[in-house]
């Protein structure tokens, strides 16, 4: 059973003095607990499929069913609430608030959902334990280092145990040390909390973790390839 | 790198362009500035060029002469000579009197009027008094008929037509008043008015000797006459205590007054304009933060400081510019709504024009202030360093504070600057160094003030919000949160917001206080209903008929006014001293009374009080008038009443220690030196208030002529100029709260990126519309509110401080007032706050991070 479908994906954008096609009919089906690795290079459209498999952004065309809900015609309320729920992010670039503490950040997508803060705080803490920040839950983004923010935004990604977790390039804006370090948290919560994991990124040592590897070329996807993670021998 | 003007202007113009949402604000802000001062200037001009220009219709005559007593014979020979070169003249006498319908009832109680009376076959010489049912003036008026304002029909209740009473005898009303033409010359603007022909106002015989009530003659100048200046001197000196205009100096008292309420409202549309100086200057210290790179970029490619400064300055001109051109077109309307504002004491016709010389003054205070308030961010453009390209994320170190001292230096320069700059500009303003100075200092000492409590309560609720005794939910506490985001400006927008609301709620606290302290203060004792126009004959079955009143709480108090001179003090004449100030006031003929003892509220100060009987005339002078005449016991002083002439020692200087209803007691003689003389007496008594309407029903059926003002009646004319004052006020410092409000705009404008930042995080992780508005409007309504909670503690301290200090009176804590200012602010904040973030909401978040 899919937990999440893309059919037959299009994004275009007009201009007004050209049209740019980014993405052309993409068929996916990520089953559940799948570690999926989306590669290729930049511009082949692999940051655009993530955003419209997480409801970031609206197709042009085509539908994506997300554990069970079509979100293709949701509004913007309504997908902020589907991702809330049924999704975990960790990017790039971290995006933490800059005005909460590092346990509030945490905290925040479980309070977005209506819950009381009160009955979230054990949990977040575990999480912050878990990642090794259990010193630095009272500070702020910018106290942090880019691996502590890093880590804090995994935490944040695992707080409402949401089905799917999506990566942009998790490691991308961190050195190798810091970056093992991330992705190997990134990967043992993940197998913890049995959570399927569609991950963008162009690094080959990192896709060589994942159960799976989508490759795409302009708009296409070119290749999709089942393997035996190599990781699961490492960790 | 050499950078030409050009160059500079044309990069300066680039950067504007690239950021204009921010800016449209803050142009907004000087624009609402500018407004109110070219607006206050500009509508100044009107009216002085319409007095002017109209002068001879404002004052219905060539010249006019008015004082507070009847010409004598001398005097009257004296005018009859000028009218035999050609110069007319015509009387008119205007008091106050009560009215009502013939017969007063319960429902309909006499009311107090201000009258006129005119000989309609004369006045006007100049204009024309416009009735309706439209006639000419001298139909109307007839022996036995009035016209008057609509209100005071309303008020008595009678129709045109229908018959009205004044001083015991019934008049017909012919005709409502549209207009009079000189009507702002008139010694009262507000209140009931009624007109009626001199032969009308003998039949009242309200007009005695020694009544209060002010003449006024006008004069026309018949072809052949003598030029006006001879005439207006010739007049000066048949009437030495009158009061001559003529129309090519307009009214000097309107003109005077005009002056002073312009410098004044300009002074508030100043702080307006400061506040909207004070966000230009946010505006680009928010700007430079953000263009720091580009900064170290130009820097690294050779740029001098002076040269990016300049580029910034061109930039800060031109928004000075674009504010101040908008603000002449915002005065345009201010000057369209001030007549409006105070109708009821002025009525003009004055027609709108541009006025280069208010709009050029608009545009450089604007220009002036923007460059001033920009200095600080100005001058932080020499710190930035090149290197900062490429190590941007590097914390500042912590500088040892000899240092950080010296380094604040450049900031002390840069306030001080600004200091004396808007020091210049208040005195250029006011043609005034002094009030230039004052108004500086007082500005520093307010920004000071705000600025203290300002960080004050910003840290207090930072640290609230740090450790806060329960537990805050993640979405509120962002909200307060985000005050403290950086680039944010909290502070600065608190001063700008908390000074407008200051400023205004100042100014109602202060009126309300007044009007307040003059219905709650007065002492038990002191009499609510004031008699006026009392004559010797009548004095004593009036105590009579009051005293068989029911509600009377105390006896009626009447003092006797006899109108005298004083001509010499020990044989110098008066003339001769320096009568400058308020010793010119002796000068004129004012109110002396007589006592028989020393009266218990009255306490020497020197010298001693006569012995019931004294036959020779002594007097004793009120301390405050001993000491402006210099005079000290022993003195000899010569006064002249009704063509005689009195000499009386003074025997003793006393201070009069409770509020009086009777007439002043600055000279007060023995009954003995008075003898003889015309008197009128005055005075009051206390009443339950709901016994006032039938003692003035009482009093008008038998005494006509008495004036029994309650002293409801008395306030509400009081409240009238108060309040129209007030308001003119308020609406011109109501600016400095729209430009706070807008200065608020342009600071979220100003943090948009961060913003959209933060909204597409939130977005991302769940977050639906309604959540994100809670967290702006929490931010906005905290800092609104906070603004006004500021505002409201400064106006408590500030009213209370001019009530106690400069107008002796008490202050009382308005909780309404204070309350609804505080809660006010906070939803203008939170209205400005959404208006400039409302697209906000709208982006979509794969937009923004994928520009990541």
């Amino acid at each position: 059973m899919a937990i999440l479908e893309a059919r037959n994906l299009t994004k275009i954008i007009d201009t007004g003095t050209h049209r740019v096609e980014i993405l052309r009919g993409v068929n996916l089906e990520v089953p559940a607990g799948q570690f999926v690795a989306i590669m290729g290079a930049s511009g082949s459209g692999k940051s655009t499929l993530l955003g419209l498999l997480a409801g970031l952004d609206t197709a042009t065309d085509g539908r994506v069913i997300l554990d069970g809900t079509d979100i293709t015609g949701l509004n913007e309320d309504e997908l902020a609430v589907v991702r809330g729920s049924k999704i975990g992010f960790v990017f790039q670039s971290y995006q933490l608030i800059p005005t909460l503490t590092a346990e509030e950040n945490v905290l925040l997508p479980h309070e977005l959902m209506g819950r009381d803060p009160r009955t979230g705080v054990a949990r977040a803490r575990e999480l912050l334990d878990r990642v090794g920040l259990a010193d630095r839950m009272d500070h702020y983004p910018v106290q942090l280092s880019g691996g502590e923010q890093q880590r804090v935004a995994l935490a944040r990604a695992f707080m409402v145990k949401a089905p799917i977790l999506m990566a942009d390039e998790p490691t991308g804006n961190l050195d190798s040390v810091n970056g093992r370090h991330v992705l190997e948290l990134l990967l043992d919560l993940n197998r913890r909390e049995h959570t399927t994991l569609v991950m963008v990124t162009h690094d080959q040592a990192l896709a060589s973790r994942a159960d799976r590897v989508v490759t795409l070329k302009d708009g296409q996807i070119v290749d999709d390839e089942i393997r035996e993670p190599a990781g699961a021998a490492r960790l | 790198m050499k950078l030409s003007l050009r160059t500079a202007a044309r990069i300066a113009w680039r950067e504007t362009r690239s950021s204009m949402v921010k800016f449209t604000f803050v142009v907004l802000g000087v624009a609402a500035g500018v407004g109110a001062l070219s607006g206050v200037r500009g509508f100044s001009q009107s009216f002085e060029g319409m007095l002017t220009s109209e002068a001879r219709t404002v004052m219905a005559a060539d010249l006019t002469a008015r004082q507070f007593l009847l010409a004598d014979a001398g005097q009257t020979a004296e005018l009859d000579a000028l009218a035999k070169e050609g110069v007319e003249r015509t009387l008119i006498t205007e008091t106050v009197s009560m009215a009502s319908q013939p017969q007063p009832s319960a429902e309909a109680a006499p009311v107090l009027v201000s009258l006129k009376a005119v000989d309609p076959s004369k006045y006007p010489y100049y204009g024309a008094v416009k009735l309706d049912p439209a006639m000419p003036l001298d139909q109307a008026l007839k022996p036995d008929t009035v016209v008057a304002g609509e209100d005071l029909l309303i008020r008595v209740g009678v129709k045109v037509g229908q018959e009205v009473r004044v001083g015991g005898q019934d008049f017909r009303v012919a005709a409502v008043v549209i207009s009079e033409p000189d009507r702002m010359s008139g010694s009262l603007n507000i209140g009931l008015r009624m007109m009626m022909s001199r032969e009308a106002f003998e039949r009242t015989g309200l007009m005695q000797v020694g009544s209060r009530a002010a003449e006024r003659y006008l004069f026309k100048l018949d072809a052949g006459a003598p030029p006006v200046e001879e005439v207006r001197a010739a007049i000066k000196s048949a009437l030495p205590e009158s009061t001559v205009a003529d129309f090519s100096q307009s009214h000097p008292i309107i003109t005077a007054g005009l002056d002073r309420a312009t410098v004044f409202l300009s002074l508030v549309s100043l702080i307006a304009l400061i506040v909207g100086a004070i966000g230009v200057g946010m505006a680009m210290h928010a700007h430079l933060q953000q263009k720091m790179d580009h900064i170290a970029v130009m820097k690294s490619l050779g740029a001098t400081s002076g040269e990016i400064m300049r580029i910034y300055t061109l930039q800060t001109l031109m928004l000075g510019l674009a504010g101040g051109v908008g603000g002449v077109l915002v005065g345009r309307g201010v000057e369209q709504i001030f007549p409006a504002l105070i109708n009821k004491l002025f009525q003009i016709n004055a027609p709108v024009s541009w006025h280069i010389e208010a709009a050029a003054q608009g545009i450089a205070a604007g220009i002036l202030t923007t460059l001033l308030f920009t200095v600080p961010p100005l001058l932080a453009i020499r710190k930035i360093r090149p290197a900062l390209i490429l190590r941007r994320d590097m914390p500042e170190a912590k500088l040892p504070w000899r240092k950080r001292v010296s380094e604040l230096r450049p900031a002390l320069a840069a306030g001080a600057m600004i200091l004396a700059g808007i020091g210049l500009l208040a005195a250029w303003l006011a043609e005034s160094p002094r009030v230039g100075g004052y108004f500086a200092g007082a500005l520093c000492v307010s920004l000071l003030l705000l600025a203290a409590v300002a960080t004050a309560l910003l840290k207090g609720l930072r640290l609230f919000i740090k450790r806060p005794p329960w537990r805050i939910p993640a979405l509120t506490r962002q909200g307060f949160a985000n005050l403290y985001r950086q680039g944010n400006q909290a502070q600065a927008i608190l001063v700008a917001l908390g000074l407008g609301v200051m400023f205004t709620l100042t100014v109602y606290l202060v009126q309300n206080s007044l009007v307040k302290e003059i219905i709650a203060t007065a002492p038990p004792e002191m009499p609510n209903v004031f008699l006026v126009g009392v004559t010797d004959a009548q004095t004593g079955p009036l105590k009579a008929l009051i005293a068989k009143q029911a509600g009377v709480l105390g006896p009626p108090v009447l003092g006797p006014a006899v109108a005298a001179r004083l001509v010499s003090i020990d044989g110098v004449p008066v003339t001769d001293h320096q009568v400058d100030g308020v010793r010119r006031r002796f000068v004129n003929t004012r109110s002396v009374t007589w006592e028989a003892e020393q009266p218990s509220d009255v306490s020497v100060l020197q010298g001693k009080w006569w012995a019931k009987g004294t036959k020779e005339p002594v007097v004793s002078i009120e301390e405050d008038a001993a000491k402006t005449l210099e005079l000290q016991p022993g003195a000899m002083l010569e006064l002249v009443a009704s063509g005689k002439t009195i000499r009386a020692k003074v025997v003793a200087i006393h201070r009069v220690d409770a509020m009086r209803a009777t007439p002043s007691a600055e000279f007060v003689f023995n009954p003995e030196a008075l003898a003889g003389l015309p008197v009128v007496y005055y005075g009051g008594v206390r009443m339950e208030p709901g016994s006032v309407g039938a003692l003035q029903r009482a009093v008008y059926a038998k005494y006509p002529t008495i004036t029994v003002v309650n002293i409801a009646d008395a306030l509400a004319i009081a409240q009238q100029v108060v309040d129209q004052i007030a308001l003119v006020i308020r609406f011109l410092s109501g600016f400095a709260i729209l430009a706070g409000a807008i200065i608020l705009a342009a600071s979220v404008a100003g943090t948009r990126f961060r913003r959209v930042r933060e909204v597409v995080i939130l977005k991302t992780l769940g977050a639906t519309k309604r959540h994100v508005q809670r967290v702006f409007s929490i931010e906005f309504l905290t800092l609104g509110g906070v603004a006004g909670l500021l505002g409201s503690l400064l106006a408590a301290a500030f009213s209370s401080l001019v009530l106690k200090r400069l107008l002796d009176a008490h202050f009382h804590f308005d909780f309404v007032a204070t309350g609804i200012a505080i809660f006010g602010t906070a939803l203008l904040a939170n209205v400005s706050g959404w208006l400039a973030s409302f697209r906000i909401l709208r982006q979509k978040p794969l937009e923004v991070l994928r520009e990541e």
